[in-house]
């Protein structure tokens, strides 16, 4: 099977713009069509990610970057869906049918907790039982009565996030904070805080997408796909789907670790391959999950793990050097391509204080709604003069 | 929390609580149990989640359990929320049945006494009492 590869990368910052999604979206279409070295009119056929956005955004958005005849769909999985729609790109290229494809995300989000009607059903919005931050919450306080996982471990991933995203342009809160400010800030959900979650914003990321012969003729830096898997939670697997009861006797693997381990079985690499790591930190204690899904350390160790330091930018498995979803926001239909943006310019060396030494592979992952999750890995490729 | 109504009561979801609603202590939840796995799962279903057999009874569901995970909402929940107004922080947890399912659900008292592990009791929770078509709801409580 011939390599795909990602040619281009553009994105609008993430944050709250007084500008319109076809704005913020066409600006990261055409940055990412300018850095792959394309005109609009090289692409074959395109998607867009998105969750919150009405019908056709996605050919909406496009014509501002000219007229067109292509097939241009847009793409919904909740959280996942950049994934999902990277996925897409990388079908259509494999199947043939197109050589040069244009994956956009793109989102404009009302400040707050997101609009229940999508996810809950009637009878579980009129009972109080659909604010997002309950469930990942509920999560956490199981974790820490399992596992002895504490509030001052969930808390230091949040720190960590902040800081790394000081030196995120791309960042809504590009702020550090103390671990005591941190820990003093307002419980959301108990045990998770306000500066442990993310908010949902408005943002645009967008790839090009072409085979490695074509990039190879093209020049630039490409990125190969070693893996890009979408799935959804098997039966009682996730908390966020979100669920009404979960089995008490059949106790299925989490989204993220089944994931995960097609993409690693796709990109023939494991945990100790990749270099860097972007994962959705819905809240902070989130990503201490996601340590243990992707086996980065063992089941119940997440805690220990993340205040021990191992997943700083310094560290040996270095997580969300951006800042992560809780400093960038969560423009849900931009999230995922944002992650990759970013693993992007670690693997080119273009992340200036976020690089991380040497990275040659990379991860990106995301995960919410419907218990939807993404896992992609990139590779660096060797350009051979 | 909240009983008081001489108004009938609609279920808040139809085929989850047994009917006639007619007294707090007859009260129950009802689920379906699959002939094929026998996996339960809450509410009247016509397919089970986990295998996808046709073979369902439907089994009314233990009114004790165990309290499994649990947090506090602090923030008024967003869309129709049918809760009391103003807003008052309330519990909402895992209750794990002997029956073998969890099911989540707001919980009554001291949001500052809950505990995994407490034992808990099933309480027939109405909302908009004050309403022409009150919701018959629920909500579990700590035993002692």
């Amino acid at each position: 099977m011939s390599d795909v590869v990602i040619l281009g990368v553009g994105i609008h910052p993430f944050g709250r713009f007084d500008k319109s999604a076809e704005e913020i979206g066409a600006d990261a279409a055409q940055q990412a069509l300018d850095d792959a070295g394309v005109k609009w009119s090289d692409i074959d056929s395109a998607y867009l990610s998105r969750m919150y956005l009405p019908a056709t955004s996605g050919a909406r958005i496009l014509r501002r970057l000219g007229g067109t005849d292509i097939p241009i769909v847009d793409v919904e999985a909740a959280c996942a869906s950049g994934g999902a729609a990277l996925r897409q790109a990388l079908l259509a290229i494999r199947s043939g049918e197109s050589e040069m494809v244009l994956v956009l995300g793109c989102e404009k989000m009302p400040r707050g907790f997101m609009d229940p009607s999508m996810i809950y059903a009637p009878w579980q919005v009129q009972m109080g039982m659909s604010l997002n931050p309950s469930y990942w919450s509920m999560r956490a306080r199981r974790h820490m009565y399992d596992h002895g996982t504490t509030e001052e471990q969930i808390a230091l991933v949040a720190h960590k996030n902040h800081r790394n995203s000081v030196s995120n342009p791309n960042a809504m809160y590009r702020k550090e904070f103390t671990l005591e400010q941190i820990m003093n800030s307002p419980l959301v959900c108990d045990p998770i805080r306000l500066l442990e979650i993310c908010a949902p914003n408005d943002g645009a990321a967008a790839v090009v997408v072409t085979t490695a012969e074509r990039a190879r003729k093209i020049g630039g830096r490409p990125v190969r796909i070693a893996a890009c898997v979408h799935s959804i939670a098997r039966y009682s697997a996730d908390f966020r789907c979100p669920a009404d009861s979960m089995s008490a006797t059949i106790d299925n693997p989490g989204p993220t670790e089944v994931t995960a381990k097609k993409a690693y079985e796709r990109a023939g690499m494991g945990p100790g391959d990749i270099d860097c790591f972007e994962v959705q930190d819905t809240d902070a204690f989130c990503e201490i999950e996601i340590y243990e899904d992707i086996g980065l350390c063992p089941r119940g160790e997440g805690g220990r793990f993340a205040a021990e330091g191992h997943t700083q930018i310094t560290g040996l498995h270095p997580v969300n050097m951006s800042g992560g979803l809780i400093s960038k926001g969560e423009p849900v239909g931009a999230s995922h391509l944002g992650q990759v943006v970013e693993v992007v310019a670690q693997l080119r060396g273009t992340a200036g204080p976020r690089q991380v030494a040497d990275a040659k592979t990379g991860m990106a992952h995301v995960l919410g709604a419907g218990g939807n999750c993404a896992v992609t890995i990139l590779e660096r490729v060797q350009v051979h003069a | 929390m909240s009983t008081a109504t001489d108004r009938p009561l609609t279920p808040i979801r139809k085929g989850l609580i047994s009917e006639p609603i007619d007294s707090p202590e007859a009260f129950r939840l009802l689920g379906s149990k699959c002939g094929a796995c026998g996996e339960l799962s809450i509410g009247t279903n016509a397919v089970c989640l986990n295998c996808g057999g046709s073979d369902l009874s439907s089994v009314r569901l233990s009114p004790e359990g165990i309290l499994w995970t649990f947090t506090i909402v602090r923030h008024a929940p967003p869309g129709d929320y049918r809760g009391p107004k103003p807003f008052v922080p309330f519990g909402l947890g895992l209750i794990e049945l002997p029956d073998g399912v969890r099911i989540m659900a707001p919980l009554d008292g001291d949001i500052e006494t809950f505990r995994i592990g407490a034992r808990m009791r099933l309480n027939l929770n109405v909302l908009d009492a004050d309403s022409p078509a009150p919701l018959a709801a629920f909500s579990f409580s700590m035993i002692g």
